[in-house]
């Protein structure tokens, strides 16, 4: 094995077309069986896991909301006591927002980011592989002690006293403050991954102002990732070392800062939220463009808009503290940056509205999705401007009108451009078409039900129904209102499950698709679906942004790569022009193995200070296999 | 797969008594908590049967012990004891029971009190409450720390957290008892 590695010279210009990809299907597969499943670093195989599984806890946490719906239908119902409904608001919360959202706009740039700009498999692939075992070992944490009755309890932002060791016995919050490290760690990898590829392996001629979007879109994403999960990984820590071995960062007493802990925290889930929202945003102006059949409107403008809401995502923490008794002055500045997120945003809102306008739309169900974000996010937007307001957020602070704002933003500003990324990249995915008449069932009952359930929620805000509250007295006059909200979510949920039985369905059965079944564009659209293990025979070379609508019939390839190891082309930051060929590392099972001995140290490590210690040790050992040096020649220029 | 099946089902069930929370009692389960029988001697006896039944839900579970630690400061403990190195009263710290190590019989002498100055509590605290406080009264003269014992309070810090298994450490402190009674072994 090592022989070949270390004598690659088969180059692909020597071969004919049908033994060339022979050759490559060879050197880049994933053997059949658990041991392949188990150690494989194919972006795709990664992808998909990382999508379904996130998928799947979006169905859990959406159960959840589902049984709080009902507790809330009516006064002083006994479906669930407090105890229980503390612990399911917030794994709702943490479920959504570390198990869900972030990972799952990951994993959509784990898979499409290397095919989009004509790479053969993603930078850094066995971190790759190692981040989903993060990630799914993260999640097994949250639910399994969820089923153990020792869930979190303290809110998915686990604000200090309530979350700190006085109030809050038993290690429900510990559990918490390290599933936020396993999904931080499996978000600051797969954000490296991007970042890498994204400037290092793009096709030759693609060059900065010839990127898609929506590898615009995930890059300024990977450096926000970068930027803000550290603020939550040392708030989790001080935490957890707070609560197990009695330090102070908390602890006003002894010189503490309890108030610490919130900028820390938002900080980071300020940022958090345009982490969800920018790959979003990415994908809407990829689906627009395809389904107006031209160019975005305004390129350039899209992409400084990315980059703006990215900077600015930075400066708008404390609107999440307006009630804390800070100087008026901190909160007038702090309300500047909150209003104006709202001008990126509205540029890309008319840049996509132009370019429906301009073109000639095409109504598949992918574009629906989009008109729903559009309308939603819109309605969501200006919820965030009102609150932005220190007077208003102080009225509304903590009521459902908060709850009903950041749903607008979050599943109109992110789900509903998601579902509709996954009717349009499905057919990459498997090979499969989704049904369109599903489809447009599940929009409309998605988008009704969504509606019918959330905007209430301003209502009861506004009447000063408080958020978190398991119950409420039959005197209030939040009756009505709760229990429209109540069966309308019924209603949202039947949506989601048409799109799971959907999914299922076409994964099964569904019509083939082809290469290019929307006549998109970009370049993952170049390959078969699902694309083969290699992604692409030969090498793309880009003349344009629109490399498919640009050079209809065949691209133009470049040649030159070996084709007997794994070798994928480096390329210049900003010309893409070629630099060198790079190894691309092999399969191995060494970073599931690393994963399990992480996961061991953190988990062991909410119980006894000790385990940083001896737990470290397998890691060592595990990094030590994953990084052995295996013999393969230095990398060609 | 049957094995992790099972594993799994022990696994929930040792998890659940450990952090579950019992908001409110059954009254006919709260109002058996009171029947203990002590010895002749007033040291040492039998919990009653519902407290097994429960399994020793206030030595070992989460919640009760933190509930304890609230109900210490609430009920003016500290008066007499401290932060659990004593006072006016004995010390709990130094892991010295005069009474005997026992919850029941800590039990007792929250409830019934004992002579020279230790009051009656029976009618200001509920039984499940008095359980409470007897349970954590003992996690704070644990020879060895418990995890589920509560960490430290958002106060000045005079010792180590109940966590930290603090009685170990004043037990290997050297050659010399803290205690003056209380000899080479606990």
């Amino acid at each position: 094995m090592t022989d070949t590695i270390a004598h690659a010279q088969i180059l692909d210009t020597e071969l004919e077309r049908p033994r060339l990809t022979g050759q490559l299907a060879e050197t880049w597969k994933t053997e059949s069986g658990l041991w392949g499943a188990l150690s494989t670093v194919d972006h795709k195989i990664i992808g998909r896991r990382y999508i379904t599984t996130a998928f799947v806890f979006l169905l859990l946490g959406g159960v959840l909301a589902i049984l709080m719906r009902l507790q809330l239908a009516g006064p002083e119902q006994r479906l669930i006591g407090p105890d229980r409904y503390n612990q399911i608001f917030t794994i709702h919360g943490a479920n959504m927002m570390f198990l869900f959202a972030v990972p799952v706009m990951e994993a959509m740039g784990v898979y499409l980011v290397p095919l989009m700009v004509g790479t053969r498999n993603i930078a850094f692939p066995r971190l790759n592989a190692f981040s989903y075992w993060m990630f799914l070992a993260g999640g097994l944490v949250l639910w399994i002690s969820f089923a153990l009755d020792m869930g979190p309890d303290v809110g998915w932002f686990a604000y200090v006293p309530l979350s700190g060791p006085q109030y809050a016995p038993g290690k429900r919050a510990d559990i918490w403050a390290q599933m936020i490290t396993f999904t931080e760690v499996a978000a600051l990898a797969v954000a490296v991954e991007i970042v890498v590829t994204v400037f290092k392996q793009r096709a030759p001629g693609m060059s900065l102002d010839r990127i898609p979007l929506f590898v615009w879109a995930m890059l300024v994403t990977s450096f926000v990732v970068i930027m803000a999960m550290p603020a939550i990984m040392v708030a989790s820590t001080s935490l957890i070392l707070d609560r197990l071995v009695g330090t102070h960062f908390f602890n006003p007493a002894e010189g503490g800062d309890v108030l610490l802990w919130q900028h820390l925290f938002w900080f980071f889930g300020h940022p958090e939220v345009y982490i969800i929202f920018i790959p979003a945003v990415g994908m809407v102006s990829t689906l627009v463009a395809t389904f107006s059949r031209r160019p975005v409107y305004g390129y350039l403008a899209l992409v400084v808009a990315l980059i703006g809401t990215g900077i600015l995502a930075f400066g708008l923490w404390v609107h999440h503290m307006f009630t804390t008794g800070l100087p008026r002055l901190g909160e007038s500045f702090f309300t500047a940056p909150s209003m104006a997120i709202a001008i990126p945003s509205g540029v890309q809102i008319f840049c996509w509205i132009a370019t429906l306008w301009e073109g000639r739309p095409v109504f598949k169900t992918p574009l629906l999705f989009v008109i729903g974000f559009i309308v939603t996010f819109v309605i969501g937007g200006l919820t965030g401007v009102m609150v932005a307001s220190v007077p208003f957020d102080t009225q509304v602070h903590d009521t459902y009108f908060v709850v009903a704002h950041f749903h607008y933003v979050l599943i109109g500003g992110a789900v509903f451009p998601l579902l509709g990324a996954v009717y349009y990249w499905f057919p990459k995915f498997t090979g499969r078409m989704m049904s369109e008449r599903l489809g447009r069932w599940a929009f409309g009952l998605i988008f009704i039900g969504f509606h019918a359930t959330f905007f209430p929620m301003h209502i009861l805000g506004l009447e000063g129904m408080p958020r978190r509250v398991y119950t409420y007295q039959p005197d209030l006059p939040w009756h009505g209102l709760n229990l429209f909200a109540s069966a309308s979510a019924v209603v949202l949920a039947a949506g989601f499950l048409v799109f799971f039985i959907d999914v299922v369905m076409s994964a099964r059965s569904g019509n083939l698709a082809g290469d290019n079944p929307w006549d998109a564009p970009t370049l993952e659209w170049a390959t078969s679906s699902p694309p083969p293990a290699y992604n692409f025979a030969h090498m793309p070379v880009v003349s344009g942004a629109h490399p498919l609508w640009e050079q209809p019939g065949a691209l133009n390839v470049a040649d030159g790569l070996h084709t007997d190891r794994r070798e994928v082309l480096v390329t210049a930051i900003t010309t893409a022009a070629p630099q060198a060929r790079e190894s691309s590392p092999q399969n191995s099972i060494w970073p599931l193995l690393t994963a399990i001995a992480t996961s061991i140290m953190l988990i062991w490590s909410i119980f006894s200070p000790w385990a940083v210690v001896w737990g470290s040790i397998p890691i060592a050992i595990t990094l030590i296999g994953w990084f052995w040096p295996k013999g393969t020649p230095e990398d060609e220029a | 797969m049957r094995i992790v099946v099972s594993l799994v089902c022990i696994v929930t069930l040792c998890g659940c008594q450990r952090e579950e929370r019992q908001l409110r009692l059954d009254p006919p389960t709260a109002a058996a908590l009171d029947g203990i029988a002590l010895m002749p001697n007033k040291i040492g006896g039998a919990p009653p049967q519902i407290y097994f039944a429960l399994d020793r839900p206030y030595e070992t579970n989460a919640y009760n012990l933190s509930q304890g630690k609230r109900l210490y400061t609430w009920f003016g403990c500290k008066g007499c004891h401290g932060d659990g190195q004593g006072g006016i009263g004995p010390s709990f710290l130094d892991g010295w029971w005069y009474y005997g190590p026992e919850t029941v019989s800590i039990f007792a002498s929250i409830r019934d009190g004992r002579p020279h100055g230790m009051p009656a509590f029976r009618d200001k605290m509920t039984s499940e409450q008095i359980w409470q406080l007897a349970g954590y009264v003992q996690t704070i003269g644990a020879y060895s720390a418990k995890t589920a014992a509560p960490s430290r309070n958002d106060d000045k810090q005079t010792r180590p957290a109940e966590n930290r298994a603090p009685a170990a450490i004043l037990f290997n402190e050297g050659p010399t008892p803290v205690h003056p009674d209380q000899g080479p072994q606990p």
